[in-house]
């Protein structure tokens, strides 16, 4: 379809009739519907539907195990603070590829930029599901109550205008799936102003959810409060980003691999070893930093109970012992020991946003928090249909197939 | 006369300081070992190995 031919107002009908069929063909699902995958996510996802719309209609209370004491769970722990440092790849491969120019890594731009859109979108969205007045969200959009002594006024307006800059981004994509080759060239211009806004919003908005937790200095455990928590959440987001790439380049790899040109397969692992480079020298800045503040804060003794152990497991299990594998694996060019270090590093970012967030939170306190079940299932919920909307999306666009303009992309 | 004043490094912030100084070394290392090819593995081994199996 081209977009001049719509306008042109003789033909508005028939192109409109067009334009709806072809929006309906590629609604269709494709391919088999009873895969290992599908037969474990659908189910989730409807169970976890069915126990939102019991959260929305009965509150917060009937379906989560928070309280007054405990305001914040796993949905904020996991799906927002977690999930939003694992969506860091898309700001650092746009940097890699748009502003140091490491034309390399272009081919997973696309999919990256996907990945940290979609992420945003659910994760960042899954924000709602923990609002006990979610229809307040809007507020410090429209100046109802800006609130700009908040962390979370800068929060809000970054998510909000991050997932535009990344739809933004993104867009030219869409574009040329419809086949409106002009809105593509418009938007294209668009995309380096884009990229340059999402990469200062991203610096600003990874270390601002760290902020958030500056305010909480007596309910954190001093081995994870520092004043640097912010910083430290921007660099670690940079190892979780990378890594994250690393495994969800690997599962495309395998389950779209008729959608990659058979050219690239090879320079796939070159990119892998690239991205491990990044992910070693990240995460080794990232350990000197959380060993300077440990020296500094003078927290020697803090190492001798359960807390002490469990901060090691996750600075030294987590943190040093992937960012060793990673520049053994990069060394010795070992595929399989890079998965395994971009696995650690996940886990561990996932552990330490959880120790902050949740484990380490209200740490003297008598009343311990658990996720209930119906957190859980809303959390698998969430992950499921991303995935879910991601696959649409891979199967339709020019994500990982070579684009018809590949020629013209500057 | 003179007294020693022995200098407590917790206060002094020289273990920071030496943290940093390590940081800097090691870190140049860990870059140097990145970039550099395994020696067995880098193209220059690999033909003069192959040249020593088959001399023309």
């Amino acid at each position: 379809m081209d977009s001049t031919a719509a306008v042109s107002g003789g033909h508005l009908g028939r192109e409109l009739r067009g334009f709806g069929r072809f929006l309906l063909r590629e609604l269709k699902p494709r391919g088999k519907l009873i895969t290992p995958f599908n037969v474990i996510s659908l189910p989730i996802i409807v169970l976890g539907i069915a126990i939102l719309i019991v959260r929305f209609v009965r509150g917060l209370g009937s379906v989560t195990n928070l309280s007054q004491e405990v305001p914040w769970g796993l949905w904020i722990g996991f799906d927002v603070v977690t999930g939003v440092a694992l969506a860091g790849g898309a700001y650092v491969i746009t940097f890699v590829v748009y502003v140091m120019r490491l034309e390399k890594y272009r081919p997973i731009v696309r999919v990256t930029i996907l990945n940290g859109l979609l992420a945003y979108v659910f994760y960042a969205g899954a924000l709602v599901f923990d609002l006990g007045r979610p229809w307040n969200i809007i507020n410090p959009i429209i100046g109802n109550s800006f609130g700009y002594n908040s962390v979370l006024f800068l929060v809000a307006w970054h998510f909000l205008l991050y997932m535009i800059a990344e739809f933004v981004e993104f867009s030219p994509v869409v574009a040329e799936w419809l086949g409106w080759k002009r809105v593509r060239r418009l938007l294209r211009s668009l995309t380096l102003g884009a990229v340059i806004f999402g990469i200062t919003l991203s610096t600003l908005h990874q270390s601002g959810l760290g902020a958030l937790f500056l305010m909480a200095k007596a309910k954190i455990h001093p081995l994870w409060y520092t004043e640097f928590i912010p910083i430290l959440f921007f660099v670690s987001s940079i190892a979780a980003g990378l890594s994250m790439i690393i495994i969800e380049g690997t599962i495309s790899h395998r389950v779209f691999k008729d959608q990659i040109d058979p050219r690239r397969h090879g320079t796939f692992e070159e990119l892998v070893f690239g991205l491990a480079k990044g992910a070693a020298i990240s995460l080794f800045v990232y350990y000197f930093f959380k060993a300077l503040i440990f020296i500094h804060e003078q927290h020697w003794l803090l190492l001798g109970d359960a807390w002490g152990v469990w901060y090691l497991i996750e600075v030294v299990g987590f943190v040093l012992t992937p960012c060793v594998l990673f520049a053994y694996a990069v060394r010795n060019r070992r595929l399989g020991v890079v998965r395994v270090a971009a696995l650690l590093t996940v886990t561990g970012i996932v552990l330490n946003r959880l120790n902050i967030s949740i484990i380490a939170f209200n740490w003297r306190s008598e009343t311990h928090y658990y996720p209930s079940w119906m957190e859980i299932v809303v959390t698998l919920m969430v992950v499921f249909a991303e995935i879910w909307v991601f696959r649409w999306v891979v199967n339709r666009m020019p994500v990982l197939r070579p684009s018809a303009h590949a020629g013209q992309e500057t | 006369m003179e007294t020693y004043h022995y200098v407590n490094i917790f206060e002094t912030k020289g273990l920071e300081y030496l943290l940093l100084i390590c940081f800097l070394v090691l870190f140049v290392l860990l870059i140097r070992y990145l970039e550099r090819p395994k020696p067995e593995e880098s193209s220059e081994n690999r033909a003069s190995r192959v040249t020593r199996r088959h001399p023309c």
